[in-house]
């Protein structure tokens, strides 16, 4: 059964409001950045500000049209746009142009478009659509397979076109299908992956193997494992280690600590399987899956890392990390974005007046690192009006998120914030030297049609869903 | 209700992470932006402006007429950036093989695949790879334009990695003319190089001018100067060399080592009245490359033994004490006296025996000498070493250039003073001098008694502007009376008439001058070895003195000659003669009338007719004028012209021998021969014999001188 409303007074306005300020301070930030003295006028549209006033006026019509259109339309075509989007990520890697070591753009003309920022919304079409069908199980394998597959194409042929940052995004969808009751261990583990990837390339095998050894036997003697037991264990594999030791020693071959541990690890196994029988502890046996896989996990890590990320992409998490510092290098954006910001002051050095900003140290700045503008030009105070603008945007759709009827707004609606958070947390991030550099840009803030127009797009669905959730009685 | 507190909790847990991680921005942006504000500020401060030293051009050093000997030229450095951030894997791929191949052929040191092994072991193997040197050699403007169009450094230094690092070198464009003179730069504090040789290091402060300091701004991008404190090019030098002259000494000197088989020399020009060193060369025989290249300043930085060219300080003491004359008479015995138990011997085997004080220095009599300096000042040696130092024979001359000689004339109260210190200092040995002290000593001879300091550079020019001229400056106004002077002018004189350098008399100017013999010590080998150094010290014109000039020529091979005249004599005069000839003031002027008032006019064979239009227009008495011929000879007796027969038969080749081409050409055409003219002048040869027979049409060539 459903009821009509008037759909001017059903649209969440606060949230239109925070959109119009953030797409303005954009605009207004953009002219800043790329400022230049022959072209003063900000509807100058030879320039970058010229133009984004044309894709912000075009992002106006098209969030009219989508909310003028039928609620039901998005549900019902969720998976027929998917399709689309996939065949034109598909498409981009055939006929796209090449732009900075990406294949990730069509080009008609002078005007460009980017597949993989459009491919944000018809993925959170899908997986909603696929979440809220009445046969979804979150933790029936079949389900989960199909989700992850939903997730996963998307993102790997964003990976084929040399954008990863753009497939990083897809990753926000864990908590969505968490707020739908995904197994919390889902997060943890994925937590733990992202926090050994970095342990990995800071530290030595050898730290990284005791490291997993000891959080293990902690976790081990945590779930249960009595005090006799545990230290047996330990003893065990002591008289493993001495033994291979000293046969290394007789037989004069040489090993290493790393291999001495690792063998004595893999013979221990038996062990204190024994002892997880004995004392019927099932936790025990998928802690001892867990290490040996995180090991697995940590050796291809390395393997990756140093064989399938590209050059620019290893520089750039060495960078982060501190392994590597080379500001005039790879580490040259960020050390002149925290320079910008950090020159900022409180109140910034004023409109167009950032000497970072006008004699263009940062690359990209009209783009990926829009927030250095801010930070310099309007100090703490402009910078953190940004910051909590686009938070209260994002917590303001958690909560339309939380307040929806049907599971399929919801759904949609978490999609959208979590997206537009990962994206101002690792763009932010990143400008501050807390994110790797990844090129994804500022959520309504950053140069571009392309971006500017998804993101409008993922809203303006949302704020659709939104205005007729009273229609529907579920 | 389980269900809704897993909704809270999960709701709540999303809502606590992303507040967590925009607590964990927003603390980072207070900390950069409020905390360490400061801190970026001054850095941004630093990274958008920085001072770079702009370098002044160094000056250049130039000859007396302005021509280079030393200028800096840029030279660059190649390296590649193989980080840069255009240069992807695939430009790299594309364009490496073909960079190889290129680079090869240009530097031609290695294969192509070592270069492109060199490369790609660069690009993919080595860490430290933003900055590497693709070849050692420095390499020139021109050379980098062309290297600038190799693929992928074509592409620039953002795209294609390419860096060129300047750098300026210091060029002498006369290879090895007055190299060490002129000297040359050293690497200085900060990697610059500093003029530390020769002219070089003496006038640094000079050439170098000062650096200047550019503010530099980064605008779109780019670092671009916004304020600038001008750097100051140094200023150029004039120095007194004559290039000419020198390329005369330097060859005359070099061709002299290789006869000899010297071990090195030097050759000195010097003005007489200004002291102005117009050349000044020096050879030393390199074992590495086995030829004689400027390896030591040895003109100014040997101090030897002089031998005889010292004698003339012994007689002018003599002279000024007055102790002889020249016409006094000394017994040279038989070539050898002895000063306790050393020997003195005289080269000439046999001895002079009785001869007088002129013949003595003119044929540089050993005996003859010191016997005359032992006889008078043995018991007073101060008065002659006092003598001596008025002379200003013990001081260095105070040169801009750096490592002079020291001079070395013992005092009596010397511990190593014995009594055989006087006769052997005054044949010039025990004592110890440097060519150009030498020289300035013969050149205050010739100067009238003035001494006159070295002098080898003349102004100093900014941009072409004088901005200071060197005065000349006197060493000792006057080193002895004007009758020792006279009488010492005499005897060098005489050296060339007379003495021992007789080799150098010629008709056409006077020479005047002092051969010098010594035996020097080898090394370390002491004197047992004999080996000789042979010099030649004098001036001329000898009656108005332009020059003084001195050879020096060390260990030459014995065998092939050591004496003085023998060996250094002909360098001296052959630089002489170029100089005489090259310089018009010196020669002397002749009778004007003689001169404008010429008898007979020079005059070729011809046509008659025009010969008699000419000598009747200017009145000149011709014999046979009424000769029946139509071609006539000419030949001149005293102030009469005489024609002479010139027959001109049909099918003989007639001679057309110092004939002008237009008469040649048309006997020779109306005859019937083919002419071909070679050179232009007067005939002087002709391919075909005259009286030989032709045919009509044969080929003839005359040439003309």
């Amino acid at each position: 059964m459903t009821r009509r409303t008037n759909l001017l007074k059903s649209l969440d306005w606060w949230t239109i409001l925070l959109y119009a300020l953030l797409v303005f301070l954009g605009w207004v930030n953009i002219y800043a950045a790329v400022y230049n003295e022959g072209h003063q006028s900000i509807f100058d549209i030879s320039q970058r500000y010229g133009k984004q006033l044309l894709w912000i006026g075009a992002a106006g019509f098209i969030a009219i049209i989508i909310l003028i259109i039928e609620s039901k339309f998005f549900s019902a075509f969720a998976y027929p746009t998917y399709l689309f989007m996939l065949l034109l990520l598909i498409s981009v890697l055939i006929f796209g142009r090449d732009v900075k070591g990406a294949r990730s753009w069509f080009e008609f003309g002078a005007i460009r478009f980017q597949p993989a920022e459009f491919a944000k919304f018809a993925t959170c079409l899908a997986i909603s659509r696929y979440v809220t069908q009445y046969n979804f199980k979150i933790h029936k394998i079949k389900s989960l397979f199909i989700s992850s597959l939903i997730l996963f194409t998307p993102m790997a042929l964003i990976v084929l076109q040399g954008d990863a940052g753009s497939a990083l995004v897809y990753s926000v969808f864990l908590l969505v299908l968490y707020r739908e009751g995904l197994s919390g261990i889902v997060l943890f583990l994925g937590f733990l992956a992202a926090l050994l990837f970095i342990f990995t390339l800071l530290w030595s095998k050898l730290t990284i193997l005791l490291l997993i050894l000891s959080v293990s036997l902690i976790a081990a003697k945590l779930s249960g494992l009595k005090w006799k037991n545990f230290g047996l264990g330990i003893l065990i594999m002591g008289a493993f280690s001495s033994l291979i030791w000293i046969t290394g020693k007789i037989l004069n071959l040489h090993f290493s600590s790393y291999f001495i541990v690792i063998v004595s690890m893999v013979l221990c196994i038996i062990p204190f399987l024994f002892f997880t029988y004995k004392q019927k502890l099932r936790n025990v046996a998928w802690i001892i899956l867990i290490s040996f896989c995180s090991l697995f996990y940590s050796f291809s890590v390395g393997y990756i890392f140093s064989n399938v990320l590209e050059q620019h992409q290893r520089t750039r998490i060495n960078e982060l990390l501190g392994i590597e510092s080379d500001p005039y290098g790879a580490g040259y954006n960020v050390a002149q974005s925290k320079i910008a910001i950090g020159s900022g002051g409180f109140t910034g050095k004023g409109f167009l007046n950032g000497t970072q900003t006008k004699f263009k140290f940062v690359p990209e700045q009209s783009t990926d690192f829009i927030f250095c503008t801010v930070g310099e030009e309007w100090g703490f105070v402009g910078a953190t009006v940004v910051l909590l603008l686009l938070l209260t945007l994002i917590l303001r759709l958690l909560i339309l998120a939380e307040r929806q009827r049907s599971s399929f707004s919801r759904v949609y609606g978490y999609g959208v914030a979590c997206i537009l958070f990962f994206h101002l947390a690792v763009n932010v991030g990143m400008t501050l030297g807390l994110a790797p550099v990844i090129g994804i840009p500022l959520p309504f803030f950053s140069y571009g049609g392309s971006s500017l127009w998804s993101f409008t797009i993922l809203l303006f669905i949302f704020l659709r869903l939104d205005a007729n959730r009273l229609e529907l009685l579920r | 209700m389980p269900i809704k507190k897993d909704i809270i909790w999960r709701v709540g847990a999303i809502y606590i992470m992303v507040l967590l991680i925009a607590i964990l921005v927003v603390v980072r942006v207070v900390v950069l932006q409020l905390f360490e504000g400061d801190k970026w500020r001054s850095k941004a401060q630093t990274i958008s402006q920085r001072d770079v030293v702009v370098h002044a051009n160094r000056g250049d050093i130039c000859a007396d007429d302005g021509r280079l000997l030393a200028s800096s030229l840029p030279y660059y450095q190649i390296r590649m950036d193989f980080r840069a951030s255009g240069l992807s894997d695939a430009v790299f791929r594309a364009n490496v093989d073909s960079l190889a191949l290129k680079l090869s052929r240009f530097f031609k040191d290695k294969s192509a695949r070592e270069y492109r092994n060199k490369l790609w072991n660069a690009k993919y193997h080595t860490k430290s790879n933003r900055y590497v040197l693709i070849n050692r050699r420095r390499i020139n403007y021109n050379e980098l334009k062309q290297i600038k169009k190799f693929p992928l450094f074509r592409m620039g230094k953002n795209k294609g990695g390419l860096i060129c690092e300047q750098e300026n070198k210091r060029v002498q464009p006369h290879i090895d003319l007055a190299t060490r003179t002129i000297g040359y730069l050293l690497e200085g504090e900060g990697k610059r190089h500093v003029g530390k040789v020769g002219i070089e290091g003496a006038f640094e402060s000079e050439l170098k001018g000062i650096d200047g300091i550019s503010l530099m701004q980064k605008m779109s991008g780019r670092w671009l100067p916004v304020n600038m404190v001008d750097p100051k090019d140094g200023n150029d030098l004039i120095t007194t060399i004559d290039v000419n002259f020198q390329d005369v000494a330097e060859s005359a000197l070099h061709q002299q080592l290789i006869k000899y088989n010297a071990d090195h020399g030097s050759a000195i020009l010097m003005e007489v009245k200004t002291g102005a060193i117009k050349a000044i060369a020096n050879l030393g025989f390199d074992s590495e490359t086995k030829t004689y290249r400027e390896i030591y300043n040895y003109a100014i930085g040997e101090a030897t033994e002089p031998g005889s060219t010292f004698k003339l300080a012994s007689v002018m003491a003599l002279l000024e004490d007055g102790y002889v004359g020249p016409m006094d008479s000394i017994d040279t015995g038989n070539g050898i006296y002895s000063y306790y138990k050393e020997k003195m011997r005289d080269s000439h085997y046999g001895g002079f025996g009785k001869i007088t004080v002129q013949e003595a220095f003119e044929k540089s009599s050993n005996v003859g000498i010191s016997k005359l300096v032992y006889e008078h000042y043995k018991n007073k040696p101060r008065s002659f070493i006092n003598r001596l130092y008025d002379f200003r024979l013990n001081e260095t001359l105070g040169l801009d250039i750096r490592g002079e000689g020291i001079p070395e004339i013992k005092y009596p109260d010397d511990p190593t003073w014995s009594g055989v210190s006087l006769p052997w200092m005054s044949i010039g040995y025990s004592v110890k001098q440097t060519p150009l002290q030498t020289l300035t000593f013969y050149n205050a001879i010739a100067n009238n008694g003035k001494m006159m300091k070295p002098r080898f550079v003349k102004e100093l020019q900014y941009h072409g502007d004088v901005i200071q001229r060197f005065d000349t400056e006197v060493l000792k106004s006057k080193i002895c009376s004007s009758e020792t002077l006279k009488l010492v002018k005499n005897m060098l004189e005489g050296v060339v008439l007379r003495g021992t350098a007789r080799n150098l008399r010629n008709t056409s100017y006077k020479i005047a001058g002092k051969t010098g013999t010594a035996q020097i010590a080898d090394n370390n080998k002491g004197y047992a070895h004999k080996v000789y150094q042979a010099s030649f010290v004098g001036y001329f014109p000898a009656d108005d003195p332009m020059y003084s000039c001195i050879v020096v020529i060390n260990r030459p091979n014995k065998t092939k000659g050591f004496y003085g005249n023998q060996v250094a004599g002909p360098v001296f005069k052959t630089i002489a003669d170029k100089v005489y000839a090259m310089t018009y003031s010196m020669h002397p002027v002749k009778d004007r009338k003689d001169q404008s008032e010429p008898k007979v006019p020079l005059s070729l064979n011809g046509n008659k007719k025009d010969l008699d239009e000419v000598f009747d227009a200017l009145n000149f008495v011709v014999v046979n004028k009424e000769i029946p011929s139509r071609w006539v000879m000419t030949s001149r007796k005293d102030s009469i012209i005489e024609y002479k027969y010139r027959r001109v038969k049909k099918y003989l080749v007639p001679n057309v021998k110092g004939m002008g081409i237009q008469d040649a050409l048309y006997i020779l055409e109306n005859a019937g021969l083919k002419v071909t003219v070679r050179g232009i002048g007067a005939v002087n040869s002709q391919s075909i014999r005259p009286g030989a027979y032709f045919k009509k049409g044969d080929r003839i060539t005359i040439g003309l001188s």
